[in-house]
């Protein structure tokens, strides 16, 4: 969306659409969370994920027209950007650690551009099209849905990739990598701690549960595990945005066109 | 034009940080009263962003105007950034996050037939890019890690 057209002009006036908004944040926070335990992981039931369902069954109903589903767009962005000056102030406070966690943990984050090469082609092979730069970019946390929501709109192609690869993420994201990752650690020749600086590639009950496993697998390398583990989690935090501006986003553009113009031949 | 499009900004994310307050006092317990400096710090860091991003000119997205600002001012090197943190946690993050997504539940209805045709394989997909991520980690985790004698 370009931020130059000023689509937010008069959009406080749609009190409908705040007010179905205030009200469907209350009742989903008034109903709180659930957390289903499966093996190591847990179905997480966040209060943003029946915002969402109640959302979009809104949307169905006579109480939304297209024009607050039009107005919601740009509104978006603006709480994604509340929601980033919070990541910020969390990792303020810490910069200390992030700086001493070292080389290491920095370049592992590149890490991140593993999917780039396992799910981008994947993706395209199943016939996805421009969705599957915003589901394939990045592991598509909170940072990496405010980057495509920015570029290109949340009811863009991309946009609804990456809000597909986020929703994934937040319900099966802790089973997922919880079951996965003891799994691996076992099977595979990495060392343990290895998988515990990974665990920390996405949003914190994914690192809860990723090396919460590993530490079952691996019960005297827990001090380590926990502390690898932690310290990546801060810092996807804080260099997620940057590896997905600089490195994610630019090399899935190139890879996506590449791969297309060959198929297309 | 900039003064116009303050203003609207503000009053857009004085309604968001109202509902949000009021999601953070049903789901957290957290009293919109004590809560209130840290949501106004937030607003301030955003418009801030939003300021930098339209003198600026240089295409760089706004949100990262945003996070740096908000490490910023919250680092210990930064005067009176205690008081940042203090009333920032305050607000939780989730608190934020769930208006977010009732916005966009209300907006994406728009291209649900699209988002059905993902249908299946965006599982796929989006198991994949979990996989690729975690394992991309791992292998350069373990590279650096044996380089540096540490395993």
């Amino acid at each position: 969306m370009s931020e130059n057209s000023n689509p937010i002009f008069g959009l406080w006036k749609d009190w409908r659409l705040h007010a179905l908004v205030f009200i469907t944040v209350i009742i989903t926070e008034a109903i709180g969370t659930f957390s289903i335990p499966i093996g190591p992981g847990v179905i997480l039931l966040l209060p943003m994920l029946y915002a969402l369902i109640i959302g979009l069954v809104l949307y169905f109903t006579p109480l939304v027209k297209e024009k607050q589903s039009k107005n919601a767009e740009p509104i978006i962005v603006l709480g994604v950007a509340l929601l980033l000056a919070k990541i910020g102030v969390i990792i303020g406070p810490s910069l200390p650690e992030v700086i001493e966690a070292g080389p290491a943990l920095v370049l592992q984050e590149l890490g991140n551009l593993g999917t780039i090469l396992l799910a981008l082609p994947v993706a395209i092979w199943l016939g996805l099209k421009r969705e599957a730069v915003g589901m394939t970019h990045s592991i598509g946390r909170e940072p990496n849905v405010g980057l495509i929501m920015d570029k290109f709109g949340i009811n863009s192609p991309e946009g609804r990739g990456v809000m597909a690869m986020y929703i994934f993420g937040t319900v099966f994201g802790a089973v997922f990598l919880g079951l996965i990752s003891g799994f691996l650690a076992t099977i595979t020749p990495l060392h343990p701690l290895s998988f515990a600086m990974a665990s920390g590639v996405g949003s914190g009950s994914m690192m809860a549960a990723a090396s919460g496993s590993l530490v079952a697998a691996f019960p005297e390398l827990e001090t380590q595990i926990v502390a690898f583990a932690g310290a990546s989690n801060l810092l996807s935090l804080s260099t997620g945005l940057w590896v997905s501006i600089f490195i994610g986003l630019p090399l899935t553009e190139k890879i996506y066109t590449m791969m297309t113009r060959k198929k297309s031949k | 034009m900039l003064l116009k499009n303050i203003q609207e900004w503000t009053l857009l994310l004085v309604i968001f940080g109202f509902t949000a307050l009021i999601g953070n006092w049903a789901g957290y317990e957290i009293l919109p009263l004590k809560a209130i400096p840290g949501m106004i710090v937030l607003i301030l860091i955003c418009l801030a962003g939003f300021i930098l991003r339209e003198l600026i000119p240089i295409n760089f997205p706004s949100i990262a105007y945003i996070s740096i600002i908000g490490v910023l001012v919250s680092m210990p090197w930064m005067p009176g950034s205690e008081k940042i943190v203090e009333w920032t946690s305050e607000v939780q993050l989730l608190a934020l996050a769930t208006p977010i997504l009732a916005y966009a539940g209300i907006a994406i209805g728009r291209s649900w037939t699209d988002f059905m045709k993902l249908g299946w394989r965006s599982i796929v997909v989006a198991s994949l890019v979990m996989l690729g991520t975690f394992l991309g980690s791992a292998l350069i985790a373990e590279i650096i890690l044996r380089f540096q004698g540490i395993i």
